[in-house]
Formats: structure tokens, C-alpha cells, sequence
């Protein structure tokens, strides 16, 4: 927003130069302005750094807003003094001190004035002057502007640096030496804000820059400052170029290869020189480049922090080969994007990417809406980025200050040959975990899945009962099911009524073997048969043993058959998992009622794990494994209708309830039957509920559910389309129907499959394709016996008939060579052999061109 | 005493051994002295923050709005909105200028930009907005007029006082937001005043009053929003967890919409139990009655087994609590006390006189009672009284470490509740894991 920073990507001045405070020795630091400013950094430093942070605070009141903070000021060195006994002491403004307008430089003189023993140094810092970045320049600045110098040349190099943590900083003064270099590094954290724990507690930090050597400052050969966004008003280095004449030179921050070899050629320049180790360490690094490069690759980052910061991690993306899609500082930096600009125009050729984004006096509601347009897959940046990693998925590398969510703040690293591998290591395992976390479900889910769920789909659309369109295609229930665990009043199960068709009516138990042998006559004659059912007499579910048996052996038989069955759903709960193992894909559970008191007038008994249960107790335990089963059904995968038989004065003002149940646990659709009285049931003498009725049953509760409207209501052995019963007809032959010939037939002998390559005699298998002259189409491969098994081959004949035999039905051979008596052969048989050494592809489409030309040519 | 202590703190810290006098508080921080304590802004903040639909809008340069950003750690179960930070991020010409305009133009933009579309704002006025002189009221008020939204202001700058101070004003706040509802019938149901739901808090103590068949109407503030917040002046009785920020608050809902309240506390088994049979009793509804003396048993009877099981670990280890207010400090000796523990010293960043009154009779003669207690008081008292854990916040923390000492969060960025049976299990189990820790060992 424009008025509005939302998520701040930054932090006050105050902070950055209490910071650098922090790498003084024997220096408290303190803030002119309210108590509230000094807990804040506190509390903010000491979570990053896990070290007690102590700040001062003049704890302005009211009165001292009015008529000046001085006292307060005063008051408060001098209790400072008392508590502490710094050698130096660092006060630092804020909003209010400056906005009522303190004289700090004035007071802090006249304390000085009367306590020389104490240095006390003032920093203008208020909060709305820039941010922490800015803040930690000026502090060192002032540090610089208040001291009294030593001009005498020294020989040393001085070292300034942004924010960087303790462990970077240990780095940079190891460095240093390993490279030979007499160095004053101000400020110096690496112990105030990492330290040990000793046997006695120092509550002033006595490591840091000392001020003798801070004085030393202006007599240094050479300042290297570590930044390439101050300015001649907070540039620490031009200060002492103009003031004392130390000549300097801006660096960036020293990571990845290319800003340590400038790093390096700059102090090799001032007299220093790698060291063997050195070296070494960059060989790794670049050994390590290589390693993880294409890992790098993957990674669209977004790095958000300090300029500097961001500057030094954009360079290690670039040389990676890493896409930093995004920039983004929270200072006012304008110069950001024309640094980055030329620098980030190769990686972004690389990635052919149409925008690296650099945003400057950003804020996190920014950075998220270009992660988000960017497609951001990784961020490098403070735990503030926290929430945008969370929300977004994206993991997070945190190497900035602040870390409030992560231990270890003061140890991270991001400088020199190692630090910059923490990086590299950090990104490259992000991507792998990535990927490792989630190839096989992507692939899965990319290309497996989308068959399977057509194979679902195209089971639903042929399937009689479920698809509407499938009504040509025939289906067979197999009666294998004798048992039923429940008695429904409108049911009464008997067999050979051939003239009656109705649920629980069948002519013969089978067993499952009858039942395959059944199938298997039934698939022969009737090629429109894809869907296998189990529908009693009983229940499916109830004689599990022999459905799960028939399946079994029907889908050894035929892996593409549909299979369904039908139950009370009594049994759902328990055998739900092992129907879909068993590649049931479609279930018809009949479910009356939802309400146990309507289920006890139609059930009369529940034989459940051996007891038999009446009235609403057995309604009930019905209904609830009706309900767990269903719901189990759809969470598997399994299209469930739910049947409904409507009777009159008992269910038919329920059935809105039933299908607004099914429907809520995931069925696909209800079926609402009507019911018809069957002479010796229960309810022989209930009045029909009638078509129109039905019809404006289906109607209401199609606002709930897909309804099934075209149901005949088959016996348990139906066999044939919903409309066309040929259960009983069934062994009447059905006549071949002669396939017109337009495809002509060639044998391959091929070992790869890819190009004709073998000899005619050495196949022992051959590849067999038919073509039309624009297509050649695979068709299947068919082993042989070799026709020639090496010089003394015997039982020739044999062979001959073997390979005759397989490939009969083809128009000519296709082979690399063939000898003249079998090529003699196969004309006898009506097959030419053509020899060649072409793609099997274009061999088959050229022969089927040239049997074409020899037919016409000898017709 | 010695070097650590400033002439000026001498009458804020109270060696039991030496006198029995009252502890001087309430009082401004001495500069200088590195209070613990945080600013009137900071006070307002924590108190409102955690009411979950509104906008809180810090009006000030980025500071303020950035070291308070989602601070809480408050949970939700409706909107996150107050997990975002808005800031007009004041800048140097805005100083100069003014910054009324700003925020005018930030609400305007929020009301045309932000999802879901504000109900309530709060617009929190920080230390240079009272000195460059913006009327934030008069802004508030015609943003109000424009949306027909509530748009209140909260001016707490910094400087203005204590800690304290800014809870006051968020009392002011709320009161503001919830007066226009005052005329409500009343309905059977308690208000939970002082609760910020930190690790789900307020849903385990609301649990418990409906458990024992109180429903409740109103959170303040925890997981509250707008919507729950104007239906408390419908509330029979205020039930206030943490009085240092809420006990104001009570009073005025009590002047105004007459609505009693009952201190209680949910921290340890005795004041958990002696809380929400306080609570039931006032009902006078013998059931109620029951079903908490049934519940608190129950719970009692649970939690038992774990405290026998960690208590020879932890009896005779003395315990120094620094916290924010008085009344967790109060729930805190009284747990080490169950715990056979000693709370050696006792210190608050804002207790009152009464508070302190309280935990000098609950101490030992030996320990140390401190207000506003700074790092080098911390420091010695606790290395003289030989604590061995210090319960605290943060900020306390890597002092408590770097003196080899062992460390109970209590404060704002704990992920596990304290409060509750639950919670007292955690508390055991994170004082056993810190103090019986094996790496104590090599500090030399």
C-alpha cells in the first residue's frame, strides 16, 4: 500500500547504531528518548543473539518531552556510571529526543566536561531517519567524528563493515591474518554479541574495538569498507579520507567466488597474500559450485534484507546459477536496482526470465505479492520472512538479522569461501528436499492418476446401472450368494421362477468356479458383457468367501471387467478395504432409512456377529455400518448408489432424508425403486406406491443427488442389457462377425524392435505389425522356435512348422537376410520375404506399398 | 547495599531479612537504571493486540510497529488480521509537515484495499505524535463518519508514564467500543477479563466455565473480535485473570454497566481450584457449585501423579520469578510452593502496592522483593540468594544462562500453555527439563 507499510521489512535507527555500539569496548550504550525503545532492542537483540543485552534508557517522562531531557540525561550517565564503569558510553537519539529538539552534542559535552574519565560519544539515530542499516553507519561515523586521532602512520588496514553476525565477523579477522594483513576492524562484535560463558558474569563487555585503536584509525595506510551504499554523509571511509587522508576502497560484502577474489585482490594489492589454505578453500568452494549447480538451478529466490546484504546474495544466486526473482531492501535505496541491473542480466538471460524484480524502501505485504508473481520457490532473508514462508510454502534460509524463531542467530553465515557454502548448501538441499518430498506424488499424480481416473470414469459410463449411456452394454450378475444376514419384509428369496424377474430370484446357485465357466461361455458370445455382478440371492457381503473367490478367478481371466456387487451394507464397515483390493470399483448398497425408527418396521431381524437383533436395535446397528461403510466407499474410491425401495405409509415420506444422506456421505447416486409386493413376503399386501409417484420422488431428490431412472430390477442371475434378459438363452451361438480385411500383415524379424536386424533364420521371435500404407501398427510379438540353429541343426521340420505356424497370417517377412529354401518355403506358402535394413516402421509401410503395387500389377 | 543497587532503587527493593517496609512502586523508571520495563505504547499495545478482526494501525515512524509485530503470539479461531503489522512508517518530512494527513490516507486506503473489509481500527498514536501536534482523535472521528465503521484512537505515546498507563488506555479503548452496546439484557454468562489466549489460554479456562456449565460471553481480549466484544456489557460477571492490565477495566464496567467482577487466577492447582470455585459459587446455583468441586477433584486427581512424580526433583530449589504483573508473580510463588520449592526473589516490572503486599506474606523471611528491577539487580540478587531457575521473559533469559542458571518462559513468545491442569503439567515438566538438566555440569 502507499500510505500504509504493512509488515515491515526493516527496523529503526536506533537499532542499527546501539549494534555497532556493541563492538566498542567497554562501552554501554544508551538511548535518549522513552523507556519503551531501550526494551524493544533489547528484546529483539537478546532473542537474535541469545546474550542479555543491557541498553540504558533516559526514560523520558512527560515533563522531560516538555521542557527538555537534560536532567534526565544526565541523571541517567551518571547512574550508568555507577552501575556499569564503561570506559566509554554511547548515547544514541530517537524519535522523540530529536523531534522536541535535544541538544545531545551540548549536553553530552558538558558531561564530558566534568567526567573525562568516561567517553561518552553521541548519535544522532532518530527512527524515522532510516533504518538499522543506516543507523549502524552513522553510529560508527560518530564514533569516528568524536574521538581524539592518532595521525602517526601505522601501516594498518581498516576494516568497516555493515551488520553482519558475531561468526562472520570471527571470520573476517581470521581471514585477515591467515592473508597476513595488520588490521583495525571497527566495530568488532564477534565476542560482545557471541560470548562464552565464563565462571563470573561481566555485565560490561569488555572485547570490541578499543578506542586506542579506533584513534589509530586516522593514521591507517588504507580503509576497505564493506558496503557500496554509503554516502559522503555516513561513509565511515570518506570521513577519514577527507579528515585524515587515508585513501579507501568500497567493497561488497565478501561472499561467493567473485567478491572474495576481489576481496583478495585488493589485500594482495596492499601487501597481503593468500595463504596455501586460502586457496584450498576456494577450490572447495568452486568444487562445491559445481557439485550442486544443478540443484542452484532450480531455485527462484527472493532475498530481502540490508542492501548490502541482498547485493552479496543476489551475487552468490548469479554465480550459482541460481534466478533471484526478487530483491528487496526496506531502506530507501534507489541505487539497489541500478546495481543489480547490469550485474543479474546474465543469470536472467540464462533463465530466460522476463523480470528480476528489485524493490527498495519495501515491505513484507510487497515481497509476498512478488514471491507470489514471481513464482518464488525459496527465501534467503531474516525470520521475518517467516510468515511468507509459512503461508506460501517456500522454505526459508535464515541468515539476517532478525532471527526470533531459529536458535543460533549469532552464528549464522553467509562471508567467505565457507560461509558462502552454508548458503549454497542451505539452497541446494531446499531444492532437493523439494523435489525428494514430492517427484513421486507430482509424477503420480501427472500422469498415473489421470488414467486411472479415466479407467474409473470409463467403468462408470459402461456400467449399465451407473452410466446412462451404457444401456448397450450387457452385464452379468453371478448368483454366488446364497446367504442373507438381514430380512427385509418386502423380500422373499426363492429360485427357479424362470418367468419371474426380481431381486432375490435366481435358477441355480453357482459356485465360483460355475461362475467363472459362466462368464467366460457368457464373454464369448456376447463381446458387449463388461460389467461382472454379485447380487445375491443373499447378500454379497454375506457369503464374502465365494464373491471374493469369483472375482479372483474372473479377474485372472480378464483384467478389464467391471466388477460390482450389491449389499445391505450390514457388512460395509469390514470388508470395505478388501473390495477395493479386490478392484470392485462400483457398489449398490440398498438403505431404506436413516432413521432406526423407520428401520424397524422394515427389517424384521439383523444377524449381526452372531446375534440376531429386531426391531430399533437392529435398525440401527444396520443403519450405523450403512453409514460408516458408504462414507468408507467413497473415501476409497468406490462409486456407491445407494438403492431405496419406497413403501408406501412406511418409508415414502423418509426418502428426501435417505438421499440427502447419501449424497452428504459421498454416494455417486440413489436409485428410488418402487416396491414391488412379492406374494409371501411380510408386506405382500402393501399398496404399490405408483410411477407418478416415483417419478416426483426422483425429481425432488435429484436436488440432493444424481438419480438412477432407468432401473429394471434384476434378478440375481440376469445376464445381457438391462432390457434384454438372455440369462436363460444364453447358450444359443452367436455368429463370428467377419472383420473387414483392409490391414495387411507382416512379420519383423527384429531384435531391438527398433530397426529390421536379424536374420530370418536367427529370430526366435518375430514382431508382427500390420499396415494400411499410412499407418504401421503393432500388433504383437510371437515366439518361434529358430528356424536355424548353426550347421548341424537337426528336426528342421520341426522348426519350419513352428515358425509356419506363427506367422501364417502374414503377407511376407521382413528380415535383414533369408536363405533361398526357406524363402522358397514361405512362397509356397503364400509369404514373400523381403530383405532389408530399414526402420521397422518404414520397412512395414513400404512392403505394404509394394504388396499393394504387386497385387494390382497381377490383378 | 553494594555497587548494583542505585541510591534512587533503594526504596524499590525489599530484603525481607532487613525490613518489612512497603515496597515503593508504580513509579517512573530511573534513567540510567536499564529497567526491564517497556513504554506506555507497549502497554496498550499488548492489551488490544490480540483481538483478532481488528486493524491496528501504529501511527509513528517503523520502530514502534516493527518490534510489536504480531508480539503476542495470541491464538485465533477466527480472523488473523492482528497478526499483520500496519505502520504509517513516518518519515522525516511527515515530522515536519504533520502526519494527519497520512493517516487519513491510510485509512482511506485500507477501507478501499483490505480483505476482509475493516469493521474496527484502532489507531495507536506513538511518542512524536503528540509533539508534532497531529489530532489523531479528530482523524479517527471522521473516518468513523465517512465508513460507519468504529475507528478508535489510542494515544499512548512512550513517554507519557508506565507501562501501566498503556493499559489503561486500551481499557479506555475497549470501553469506547463496547459503550454504545451497553444497553443489553443481561443473560447468564461471565466476561474473562485479562486472558490473551497465549498458547490457547483462554480456550482451556473458557473450557472449564462451560464444563461446569457457565457460558461465557465475552473474551477480553483473548481470541476476541468486534463482534464478541459489544455483546459484553450482556455479561452477569466479570472474571479478571491478569488485574494489572484489566483490573481498570472491571471497575469501569462495573460503574457503568454494573457488572461485578471476581479476581481469579489460572496458574497452579490451588489458585486454579479456589478460582473456579469462586466463580461457580457466585451463581449461587447449587449444580454449578457442584460440578466445579466435582471438576476441580477430578482434574486434582489427574494431575497428582505427575507433580508426585517430579517433585523429589525439584523439592528444596529456590526459584527467582521476574514477570510483568503482580498477579502472576502471586501464582507463581504459590506453585514453586507446591512444587516444594522456594521463591527466593520476587520482582515485577508493574505490581502494585497490594500485589507486593501479597507476596511479602507469601515469602519466606529470607527473600528478596523487587519493583522494576534492572539486570544488575537480577544479576546480584539472584547469585547472593543462589536461585537456581529464574521464570521470566525473554530479555531475562540469556542473563539467567550466562549466571548458569536454569530458565522458565512465562512471557508472550511461549508455544505450550501454562495455565489450566494442563498447563500446570507443562510447567512442572519445563522447570524439571531445565533445572535437572545435564548440561549444568560443565559450567564451571
Amino acid at each position: 500500500m502507499l500510505n500504509l507499510n504493512v509488515n515491515p521489512c526493516k527496523m529503526c535507527m536506533p537499532m542499527g547504531a546501539i549494534s555497532a555500539l556493541w563492538g566498542v569496548k567497554g562501552c554501554m550504550p544508551m538511548l535518549h528518548g522513552s523507556q519503551g525503545c531501550a526494551t524493544y532492542i533489547r528484546r529483539h537483540m537478546s532473542t537474535h543473539y541469545s546474550e542479555p543485552i543491557d541498553i540504558a534508557s533516559s526514560s523520558l517522562t512527560e515533563e522531560g518531552t516538555v521542557f527538555g531531557g537534560e536532567a534526565n540525561l544526565l541523571k541517567g550517565l551518571k547512574n550508568m556510571i555507577e552501575l556499569y564503569n564503561p570506559e566509554v558510553i554511547g548515547v544514541c537519539t530517537t524519535c522523540l529526543a530529536e523531534t522536541i529538539g535535544e541538544d545531545v552534542g551540548a549536553i553530552v559535552k558538558k558531561f564530558y566536561e566534568q567526567n573525562s574519565t568516561v567517553k561518552v560519544i553521541n548519535v544522532a539515530s532518530p527512527g524515522y531517519g532510516g533504518t538499522q542499516n543506516e543507523g549502524w553507519f552513522v553510529a560508527i561515523r560518530s564514533i569516528l567524528e568524536q574521538m581524539e586521532p592518532n595521525k602517526q602512520p601505522n601501516g594498518k588496514i581498516n576494516i568497516i563493515t555493515p551488520m553482519i553476525s558475531p561468526a562472520d565477523t570471527r571470520w573476517l579477522k581470521s581471514f585477515l591474518k591467515e592473508m597476513g594483513i595488520d588490521y583495525i576492524l571497527l566495530p568488532d562484535i564477534s565476542d560482545n554479541l557471541d560470548g562464552a560463558t565464563e565462571k563470573h558474569y561481566e555485565r560490561l563487555k569488555t572485547d570490541g574495538t578499543s578506542i586506542t585503536d579506533i584513534a589509530a584509525m586516522a593514521g591507517a595506510k588504507l580503509t576497505i569498507e564493506f558496503s557500496e551504499f554509503t554516502d559522503e554523509k555516513n561513509s565511515p571511509a570518506e570521513y577519514l579520507k577527507e579528515t585524515y587522508g587515508v585513501p579507501y576502497v568500497k567493497l561488497s560484502l565478501p561472499s561467493g567466488a567473485s567478491g572474495m577474489d576481489k576481496l583478495i585482490s585488493v589485500l594482495t594489492e596492499a601487501g597481503g597474500a593468500p595463504s596455501d589454505e586460502i586457496k584450498k578453500a576456494r577450490g572447495r568452494y568452486i568444487d562445491a559450485m559445481i557439485d550442486s549447480h544443478k540443484h542452484s538451478a532450480q531455485a527462484r529466490v527472493a532475498v530481502f534484507g540490508d542492501p548490502d546484504f541482498v547485493v552479496a546474495m543476489v551475487w552468490l544466486c548469479c554465480e550459482n546459477g541460481a534466478l533471484p526473482v526478487l530483491a528487496a531492501t526496506g531502506s530507501i535505496s534507489p541505487k539497489l536496482k541500478e546495481m543489480l541491473a547490469n550485474e543479474t542480466e546474465d543469470c536472467r538471460k540464462f533463465h530466460f526470465a522476463e523480470e528480476i524484480r528489485v524493490l527498495d524502501d519495501s515491505d513484507f505485504s510487497a515481497i509476498e505479492k512478488g514471491c507470489v508473481e514471481l513464482g518464488a520457490n525459496l527465501l534467503i532473508g531474516s525470520s521475518d520472512g517467516r510468515r511468507i514462508s509459512r503461508k506460501l510454502n517456500i522454505p526459508l534460509i535464515r541468515c539476517a538479522f532478525p532471527i526470533h524463531d531459529y536458535i543460533g542467530g549469532q552464528r549464522t553465515r553467509i562471508l567467505g569461501f565457507d560461509g558462502s557454502l552454508c548458503i549454497l548448501d542451505q539452497a541446494a538441499n531446499a531444492m532437493m528436499e523439494k523435489t525428494e518430498g514430492s517427484f513421486r506424488e507430482e509424477l503420480h499424480e501427472k500422469f498415473y492418476k489421470p488414467q486411472t481416473a479415466k479407467k474409473a470414469a470409463d467403468k462408470t459410463a459402461t456400467h449399465p446401472c451407473f452410466g446412462e449411456q451404457a444401456c448397450q452394454n450387457a452385464r452379468v450378475h453371478l448368483p454366488v450368494a446364497p446367504k442373507c444376514n438381514i430380512q427385509c419384509n418386502y423380500c422373499l428369496r426363492n429360485y427357479d421362477c424362470m418367468n419371474e424377474s426380481r431381486p432375490g430370484v435366481t435358477s441355480k446357485i453357482l459356485s465360483p468356479a460355475e461362475a467363472l465357466e459362466r462368464y467366460i461361455k457368457l464373454k464369448a458370445n456376447m463381446p458387449s458383457l463388461t460389467v461382472v455382478g454379485i447380487a445375491g440371492p443373499g447378500d454379497a457381503l454375506a457369503n464374502f468367501d465365494k464373491s471374493a473367490e469369483t472375482f479372483r478367478l474372473i479377474r485372472e481371466y480378464d483384467q478389464g471387467v467391471t466388477f460390482c456387487i450389491a449389499t445391505n451394507g450390514l457388512l460395509l464397515p469390514q470388508y470395505a478395504q478388501e473390495l477395493k483390493e479386490l478392484d470392485v470399483s462400483h457398489v449398490t448398497v440398498t438403505m431404506n432409512a436413516v432413521d432406526p425408527s423407520i428401520g424397524a418396521k422394515i427389517y424384521k431381524y439383523v444377524q449381526y456377529m452372531g446375534k440376531t437383533y429386531t426391531g430399533i436395535e437392529g435398525a440401527a446397528i444396520l443403519l450405523a455400518n450403512q453409514l460408516a461403510g458408504i462414507k468408507m466407499l467413497s473415501e476409497a474410491g468406490i462409486m456407491c448408489k445407494v438403492n431405496c425401495v419406497t413403501l408406501k405409509g412406511i418409508n415414502d415420506h423418509h426418502i428426501y432424508e435417505v438421499t440427502q444422506m447419501a449424497a452428504n456421505l459421498g454416494a455417486f447416486m440413489t436409485n428410488i425403486m418402487q416396491h414391488l409386493p412379492v406374494k409371501g413376503s411380510a408386506f405382500e399386501g402393501l399398496e404399490r406406491v405408483t410411477n407418478k409417484e416415483i417419478a416426483v420422488l426422483r425429481e425432488q431428490c435429484g436436488a440432493n443427488i444424481k438419480q438412477m431412472t432407468h432401473c429394471r430390477q434384476c434378478r440375481s442371475d440376469a445376464a445381457g442389457t438391462l432390457d434384454r434378459d438372455v440369462s436363460i438363452e444364453f447358450r444359443e451361438s452367436v455368429p463370428e462377425k467377419p472383420g473387414p480385411e483392409k490391414f495387411r500383415r507382416f512379420a519383423v524379424a527384429t531384435q531391438t524392435g527398433a530397426v529390421v536386424d536379424m536374420h530370418f533364420g536367427q529370430a526366435d521371435e518375430f514382431y508382427i505389425y500390420e499396415s494400411d500404407e499410412k499407418n504401421a501398427r503393432f500388433v504383437e510379438t510371437r515366439k518361434v522356435i529358430k528356424y536355424c540353429n548353426g550347421p548341424q541343426c537337426e528336426n528342421k521340420e520341426e522348426r519350419w512348422n513352428s515358425v509356419i505356424h506363427a506367422i501364417s497370417d502374414c503377407e511376407a517377412v521382413l528380415a535383414v537376410r533369408i536363405g533361398p529354401t526357406p524363402e522358397k518355403r514361405l512362397k509356397e506358402n503364400g509369404i514373400s520375404a523381403i530383405t532389408t535394413y530399414e526402420r521397422v516402421e518404414t520397412a512395414v509401410l513400404q512392403a505394404a506399398k509394394e504388396k499393394r503395387r504387386n497385387t494390382h500389377g497381377t490383378a | 547495599m553494594n555497587e548494583s543497587v542505585l541510591k534512587e532503587r533503594e526504596s524499590s527493593i525489599c530484603d525481607r531479612r532487613e525490613s518489612s517496609r512497603s515496597i515503593s512502586c508504580e513509579r517512573e523508571s530511573v534513567s540510567g537504571a536499564v529497567s526491564q520495563r517497556a513504554c506506555v505504547y507497549c502497554g496498550a499495545r499488548v492489551v488490544l493486540n490480540p483481538i483478532t478482526d481488528a486493524y491496528h494501525i501504529v501511527h509513528g515512524p517503523i520502530g514502534c510497529a516493527s518490534y510489536t509485530w504480531d508480539i503476542r503470539g495470541s491464538l485465533t479461531s477466527g480472523e488473523d488480521t492482528f497478526r499483520n503489522s500496519f505502520s504509517t512508517d513516518l518519515r522525516e518530512t511527515d515530522i515536519v509537515f504533520g502526519g494527519a494527513k497520512k493517516l487519513t490516507a491510510a485509512i482511506d486506503e485500507l477501507m478501499e484495499k483490505a480483505v476482509p473489509s475493516p469493521k474496527l481500527i484502532f489507531v495507536f498514536a506513538t511518542c512524536i505524535v503528540g509533539v508534532i501536534g497531529d489530532d489523531i482523535e479528530a482523524v479517527c472521528r471522521l473516518a468513523e463518519k465517512k465508513y460507519g465503521i468504529r475507528v478508535i484512537p489510542v494515544k499512548a505515546p512512550g513517554f507519557s508514564g508506565t507501562k501501566s498507563q498503556g493499559y489503561k488506555l486500551a481499557c479506555n479503548a475497549i470501553m469506547n467500543l463496547i459503550r454504545p452496546h451497553a444497553k443489553q439484557p443481561k443473560r447468564f454468562g461471565v466476561n474473562i477479563l485479562g486472558d490473551f489466549n497465549l498458547a490457547g489460554e483462554m480456550w482451556i479456562i473458557k473450557g472449564y466455565l462451560e464444563k461446569i456449565g457457565i457460558p461465557v460471553i465475552s473474551t477480553i481480549t483473548g481470541d476476541s473480535s468486534y463482534k464478541t466484544l459489544i455483546q459484553a456489557p450482556s455479561a452477569m460477571l466479570n472474571i479478571v485473570q491478569c488485574a494489572g492490565s484489566s483490573a481498570y477495566l472491571s471497575e469501569l464496567m462495573e460503574t457503568e454497566f454494573g457488572i461485578p467482577s471476581l479476581r481469579v487466577s489460572f496458574f497452579g492447582i490451588e489458585d486454579t481450584t479456589a478460582s473456579l470455585l469462586r466463580v461457580a459459587d457466585f451463581f449461587g446455583k447449587m449444580e454449578i457449585s457442584e460440578n466445579a468441586r466435582k471438576f476441580a477433584a477430578e482434574q486434582t486427581a489427574n494431575i497428582m501423579p505427575i507433580i508426585e512424580k517430579y517433585k523429589p526433583h525439584l523439592e528444596g530449589k529456590k526459584a527467582a520469578i521476574f514477570v510483568g504483573g503482580g498477579f502472576k508473580a502471586i501464582s507463581l510463588i504459590r506453585q514453586f510452593g507446591e512444587l516444594g520449592m522456594e521463591a527466593v526473589v520476587v520482582g515485577t516490572q508493574t505490581g502494585k502496592k497490594e500485589d507486593y503486599e501479597v507476596m511479602s506474606s507469601l515469602v519466606n523471611s529470607n527473600a528478596v522483593i523487587l519493583d522494576d528491577a534492572n539486570p544488575a539487580e537480577l544479576e546480584r540478587f539472584m547469585t547472593e540468594k543462589q536461585a537456581d531457575i529464574l521464570v521470566g521473559g525473554v530479555k531475562e533469559r540469556p542473563l539467567a544462562y550466562k549466571l548458569g542458571m536454569a530458565f522458565c518462559d512465562h512471557n508472550h513468545e511461549r508455544k505450550h500453555p501454562l495455565a489450566g491442569f494442563e498447563g500446570i503439567e507443562n510447567f512442572v515438566k519445563e522447570i524439571h527439563k531445565s533445572i535437572n538438566s545435564p548440561v549444568w555440569k560443565y559450567v564451571c
